[in-house]
């Protein structure tokens, strides 16, 4: 019986058993411009790192703490029971619905719209880049302001019920009353919102080639079929855009909710950005705050992903 | 030179030189983002800086404040006083982060009810001594605002002001009712049947002119509901701070009188929930004619008559409800404290004294609407000339506060909401204090 030796892959005996050396290292160089592009680079990369990174990082840390910011003795672990309080949290549990009917009832009707109205602006008649700009200007003005006007407007003597006075109609308690306050805070967020859907959904309707009308129309195809079948395919990847970029602010609703109702009445207008303000800045409860926080961001990961996978999904 | 150490053409390698222009980038980089060490209080000039941060964006106060009172207390003593002012909404926010990142203002100014929570974490001095100090003549003079700013019987906020929340009325809309102004209503039923009358309904028997408004938005009901169960002899929470009392006998007879001002066949009040007390003066309800009586704080009652000056509005005394003495939500207002951390605590007791003192006091409280701190101020020209003022002077015995607990803010909040669903009729007033007391009792538990 003989016995053989396996030697790794790759290596090899040399004469009388000495084994070489290694050959000499190359000392890696940057060129000039690898140098001067990482100097440029740095300033940015530091600022992503320091300002968004590092807090969402210390973000995730503090969610399995219990920490107020006027203590001394910093964060205390406490593992998952920030996560697991939240289970059995029914404000929070309000919360998540508020802030999902929030999204569901501003976002198809946002997105609808703002497709007419791209659809309306994207034909040459006179007044046109007027009538553009009065759509976009509601975008351009802070959400802050938007919403101290619209308290105004839904004020027992504002614009809306001087309305309903001028044509004989009780008053309304528009943001008084829980069934009607989060559809009047819609109705603000849509208006505030169509806009700068509509310019987004413009340009992608001017990136649709004008081709691919050409051979629709040779083809006999008629308004509703070149909608249906050039339109929308070509809009999809701006549609998918908007969606998602909607979901994000919208499940993020915080200023007009501040503004306009502070999550009343009976909480029926408390999202969740809103609540974490409360426990974060009212109670200096940080730990469960954070914890709420990602719970939302989770959440807003997941409609996203679901979104854009419901439409592209479409499209293969 | 062997050939592995020349570099390739046209390339050349990581030299020292740019190492070191990595370094000063990232250098550069930090300090333009804010992360480079310094700043602080320390830094600005030992004791002799004072950095100050009051609440509140009232213009007539920040004039008073920066073009008056910081000069001349910088021109006695030397000292250089750095005064930001905070809106009212971000103050906590502010001083939390403030605290946190250590760079807090050596005094800053905050409500009463903030105070527990300062003191638990250890963060402001304890005054009681400084107090202790002043003149026997000073104490007594400061008596009705001193308990205020004290957590467990020790002295933390000394109050700028006091607050408090009467009933202001339409004389005119007395009249014509047929009631008589110059004898309105000493209890909350009288009050009740008065507004009865003062109501005026539309053909649809909806509401146009009420006939008595409380405030009854968020916040401001749990403090309708204390002048109410103040007036009824009812408390908040037990002495020692540990249990919630608000769901008794006085609780129940409270609550159901808040909610029978806006629900049901007699109710007097339109637009539960609405905020009208910090709506502008012209809005406001009795200037528009919308209301012939509602709860005010003075300043505002000051700029009410202003905007109003046609009009005949007074001011009635604290009222009871049966069974109780007269009360209503007041006493301390916001106050001056001082950072546990201030490298100059006696320059800044310097300050809280000056504005204490007699002139400065009655001018601040003059340039703020607000009620005088100082009883002695009931003979200055201010309260002497104003019949708002006078009244609320005459009545600072009446005023009762919330408790300054750990926790409070929670509790507040959670007494809010169940005042919030038996005002909107979801639950009974008995269900609602119970669960609210629940709730507060295991804060105030967690807190203890």
């Amino acid at each position: 019986m003989t016995s053989a030796t396996i030697a790794p892959p790759g290596a090899t005996s040399a004469p009388g058993g000495a084994t070489p050396p290694p050959p000499p290292r190359r000392r890696r160089r940057w060129s000039r411009s690898a140098i001067f592009g990482l100097v440029f680079v740095l300033p940015a990369a530091l600022y992503v790192l320091i300002f968004q990174l590092v807090p969402v990082v210390y973000g995730l840390i503090l969610s399995f703490t219990t920490y107020s910011p006027l203590s001394r003795s910093g964060p205390e672990f406490t593992g998952v029971d920030n996560y697991t309080d939240l289970l059995g949290d029914a404000d929070f549990g309000n919360a998540l619905l508020v802030t999902g009917r929030y999204v569901l009832q501003v976002l198809p009707i946002t997105v609808v719209l703002a497709l007419g109205l791209a659809l309306l602006v994207n034909r040459p008649f006179k007044g046109v880049g007027l009538f553009r700009s009065a759509l976009y200007v509601p975008h351009i003005v802070s959400l802050t302001a938007v919403s101290m006007v619209w308290l105004w407007m839904y004020s027992q003597t504002g614009l809306f019920n001087e309305i309903l006075g001028f044509f004989g109609a009780p008053a309304q308690s528009w943001l008084l009353d829980s069934d009607s306050a989060l559809n009047a805070v819609s109705a603000m967020r849509i208006w505030k919102a169509l806009g700068s859907n509509m310019v987004l959904l413009l340009a992608g309707l001017q990136s649709i080639p004008k081709d691919l009308y050409e051979a629709a129309r040779v083809d006999g195809a008629g308004r509703w079929a070149t909608f249906r079948y050039v339109t929308l395919p070509g809009l999809r990847p701006m549609l998918v855009y908007v969606v998602a970029m909607d979901i994000i602010y919208l499940a993020q609703g915080f200023a007009e909710i501040y503004v306009l109702t502070q999550g009343g009445p009976l909480g029926s207008t408390t999202t969740v950005n809103y609540q974490i303000y409360t426990e974060a800045f009212q109670y200096n409860q940080m730990g469960s705050a954070s914890a709420m926080a990602f719970v939302l961001f989770a959440l807003i990961i997941g409609f996203s992903v679901l979104a854009v996978r419901g439409v592209m999904g479409r499209q293969k | 030179m062997d050939v592995h150490s020349l570099p390739p053409r046209g390339r050349r390698p990581f030299t020292r030189r740019a190492g070191s222009l990595l370094a000063l980038s990232a250098a550069a980089a930090l300090a333009l983002t804010g992360c480079a060490s310094g700043g602080g209080a320390a830094d600005d000039g030992g004791d002799k800086t004072l950095s100050v941060w009051l609440p509140g964006t009232n213009q007539a106060e920040i004039d008073l404040v920066t073009d008056t009172i910081v000069p001349a207390f910088e021109k006695e003593t030397g000292a250089t006083v750095e005064v930001t002012y905070v809106d009212w909404g971000d103050i906590s926010t502010k001083l939390n982060s403030a605290f946190a990142a250590g760079t807090a203002p050596d005094i800053f100014g905050h409500g009463p009810a903030a105070t527990a929570d300062f003191v638990v974490n250890d963060r402001i001095l304890d005054l009681d001594d400084r107090v202790a100090a002043m003149s026997a003549e000073d104490r007594d003079d400061l008596a009705a605002a001193l308990p205020g700013g004290q957590v467990d019987g020790v002295q933390y906020l000394m109050p700028l002001s006091l607050q408090g929340y009467l009933v202001m009325y339409d004389a005119d809309a007395f009249t014509a009712a047929g009631l008589d102004p110059d004898s309105p209503p000493t209890t909350w039923g009288e009050l009740k049947t008065d507004a009865d009358a003062l109501t005026e309904r539309d053909g649809s028997g909806t509401i146009t002119r009420s006939g008595f408004l409380a405030p009854s938005q968020a916040i401001a009901r749990q403090q309708s509901f204390a002048t109410f169960l103040f007036g009824a002899g009812g408390s908040l929470v037990n002495d020692e701070g540990t249990k919630a009392t608000f769901a008794s006998s006085e609780g129940v007879e409270a609550l159901d009188f808040f909610t029978s001002l806006y629900t049901g066949d007699d109710a007097v009040s339109a637009n539960l929930g609405e905020d009208y007390l910090n709506a502008p003066a012209a809005q406001q309800p009795l200037v528009q004619g919308t209301a012939a009586m509602t709860i005010q704080a003075p300043s505002m009652m000051q700029q009410i008559v202003d905007a109003a000056p046609d009009r005949d509005l007074r001011v009635m005394p604290a009222l009871s409800l049966e069974g109780g003495d007269p009360a209503a939500f007041g006493g301390a207002g916001p106050g001056l404290m001082i950072n546990a951390d201030s490298e100059a605590p006696d320059l800044a007791w310097s300050f809280i004294e000056y504005m204490l003192s007699p002139e400065v006091s009655t001018e601040y409280t003059q340039g703020t609407g607000t009620i005088p701190v100082r009883a002695s101020a009931a003979d200055s020209d201010y309260a002497k000339n104003s019949p708002i003022i006078s009244t609320f002077l005459e009545q600072s015995g009446n005023l009762q506060t919330n408790p300054n607990v750990v926790g409070w803010v929670q509790v507040r909040d959670a007494l809010d909401k169940q005042l919030e669903r038996a005002l909107n009729g979801v639950a009974g007033s008995q269900e609602a204090l119970d669960a609210a007391a629940a709730e507060a009792d295991k804060i105030l538990a967690a807190n203890g």
